[in-house]
């Protein structure tokens, strides 16, 4: 009897997973379905399915006019250039923190972490300023440079944390073999703790590709703009034209998606732990 | 712990040239190790923040105009009727907060009985913070328009006689953004109580189980309790996001409209400093304002828990 009442139970659990899954789902297949319709044909009926002739001329504008391939290849460009920049000094500042004991250790890295809660916009203004003095506006670098600024506090957290769990021994054995800094990096802390840095390059990837704010007030040159920024001013200009837009947005979304399929054992328990927002 | 050795690698006479200790070697390798970061964190982070501290006191306008105006744009903003208005907007949309701790307590323990599938939920409930806050904000503007499929349905089902213009009207359009903060994080807050709850040993539920509480008690009355700490963890940062990371949300679904309606504080110094950018001055005020509210709320927040904590003890 309570055997029937448990299965029973987990059935009802399981359908009630199903109802929040489908609510998740039901938003992406209706941007899905309605990117292959024409502007009457979402009109008409925004629920239907599309019927032939499917409008993958709504894709085929989005590479053509859009230009959304370029796109891409900027956010990947700035993407690429803050991960490595985030790697390094991450790393170095990381292995110092877990490893080397030294004076105000304490103190340095509690005023690192305090940065994590200012917000970009609070800093905007004056750091445009500054950037613009430097020639920094409508450059890869000022992206870079202010992206690295804001997520170097929560990469320097995830990796110390890491970097403390690995035996000090190691180390020490790695010393008396005869490594030097940059070989103890290489050959011990990049290796055990890689769970941190692949961690740092998949989860600050897709926030990257994602993040709008930053990008839109640095990258006013058209052909310079990343995914997201394009996005918002198509969204802007043209109300009208849904199936057009979504296929826009559904494009846009398809890298960091497919990073997520791919790694989203790593992102999980992250998240678990976490260690990361 | 082996004994203390000199720099035994590298050329002898290395060590004999530099009179380093191993501790000084380590104290220069470390401050170097770290230098990077905080030429950074000082350039980019701590610069601008003493700059917009120092030019909220100005009338800057990001170029030659910077005179000394003492408190004026503290003033004028605290008098104006503006300035309440996005103070009491950030303040309803941090109603996505409770709903989500509730709600993501619920899909929590739903997926930790670990029914069949439970893996592909779990994974399928974070996708929305994989996809841009533009593209949700977006979707979500389409289907709450006029003659968009919400309104389709409520006609359809006869709940309302006309078209309700949702995004237009002051309640409604933060009522949609509260919504849609709720379906875009309601994932995280899940997987994180998860975390916490596979921390507490089954044996504490199947105790509760057998002295007969049901799922809603098997949530509230025994899970909340053993999850402080990851409580506070997720509704601190819920927090701290809905004051500073609302900006794309905002952007693709109302633009802060109608009129101020819907724009937050952080929405405010993009629009003062980079869409009707004289007044630089008045932006920085903002931003000052904004980064004390936040401080504020994590102190007081962090009292309430522990308050809590002491008294459940």
């Amino acid at each position: 009897m309570s055997r029937i009442r448990a299965a029973s139970g987990k059935l009802v659990i399981f359908l009630v997973q199903c109802a929040i899954a489908l609510s998740f789902l039901y938003p992406l297949y209706f941007m899905a379905i309605n990117s292959l319709k024409s502007r009457p044909g979402y009109y008409t009926n925004p629920f239907a399915l599309p019927r032939a002739p499917l409008q993958f001329v709504n894709f085929g504008a989005m590479v053509s006019q859009f230009k959304i391939l370029l796109l891409f290849r900027n956010t990947f460009i700035i993407c690429a250039a803050t991960l490595a920049l985030l790697i390094l000094l991450g790393v170095v500042a990381s292995y110092a923190f877990a490893k080397l004991r030294f004076r105000w250790s304490q103190a340095v890295y509690l005023a690192i972490v305090i940065t994590l809660f200012i917000p970009a916009q609070v800093t905007m203004i004056p750091m445009y300023v500054l950037f613009a003095r430097a020639g920094l506006v409508d450059t890869y670098w000022g992206v870079v440079l202010a992206y690295l600024a804001q997520f170097i506090p929560e990469v320097v957290m995830l990796m110390t944390a890491y970097f403390r769990s690995i035996p000090n021994e190691i180390i020490e054995a790695s010393e008396i073999d005869g490594c030097g800094y940059w070989q103890v990096i290489r050959h011990v802390i990049v290796p055990t703790g890689r769970a941190a840095v692949f961690l740092t390059i998949i989860f600050y990837f897709i926030v990257m590709w994602n993040d709008l704010f930053i990008p839109m007030v640095l990258l006013r040159k058209m052909d310079m703009r990343t995914v997201m920024v394009a996005l918002a001013g198509l969204i802007a200009r043209y109300t009208g034209d849904p199936p057009y837009q979504f296929a826009g947005l559904l494009l846009s979304a398809i890298p960091a998606l497919l990073v997520y399929v791919v790694f989203q054992q790593y992102i999980i328990k992250g998240l678990t732990a976490g260690a990361i927002k | 712990m082996h004994p203390r050795r000199g720099p035994r690698h590298g050329t002898a006479p290395c060590s004999l040239r530099t009179p380093l200790t191993r501790r000084q070697l380590r104290q220069r390798q470390a401050i170097l190790s770290v230098l990077p970061v905080i030429v950074v964190l000082l350039a980019i982070r701590a610069y601008p923040i003493v700059t917009a501290a120092a030019k909220s006191l100005t009338n800057w306008n990001g170029l030659f105009t910077s005179d000394f105006v003492g408190l004026a744009n503290y003033v004028r903003l605290l008098k104006g009727a503006v300035f309440w208005k996005l103070v009491r907007n950030n303040f309803v949309l941090l109603l996505n907060v409770p709903i989500q701790v509730f709600l993501g307590l619920v899909v929590a323990v739903l997926l930790h009985e670990r029914v069949w599938g439970w893996r592909f939920f779990r994974s399928l409930y974070y996708i929305p913070q994989i996809i841009s806050a533009v593209i949700i904000g977006y979707l979500f503007r389409t289907l709450f328009s006029m003659d968009g499929p919400v309104n389709i349905v409520a006609a359809r089902l006869g709940l309302m006689p006309v078209p309700l213009e949702w995004l237009g009207d002051t309640a409604t359009a933060l009522g949609v953004i509260v919504f849609c903060l709720v379906w875009s994080s309601l994932g995280w807050m899940a997987i994180v109580f998860m975390g916490g709850l596979s921390a507490i040993p089954d044996s504490v539920f199947e105790a509760a189980r057998i002295d007969g509480a049901g799922f809603w008690r098997r949530t509230f009355q025994v899970a909340v309790p053993m999850l402080a700490r990851v409580l506070e963890y997720a509704v601190m940062l819920s927090i701290v996001w809905t004051f500073t990371g609302l900006f794309p949300f905002i952007f693709s679904l109302t633009r802060g409209g109608p009129g101020y309606e819907t724009t937050t504080l952080d929405y405010m110094i993009y629009i003062k400093s980079f869409v009707s950018g004289v007044n630089l001055g008045e932006a920085c005020a903002i931003a000052v304002l904004l980064l004390v509210i936040i401080l504020a709320l994590t102190v007081v927040e962090m009292k309430a828990t522990n308050a809590v904590e002491d008294w459940s003890e």
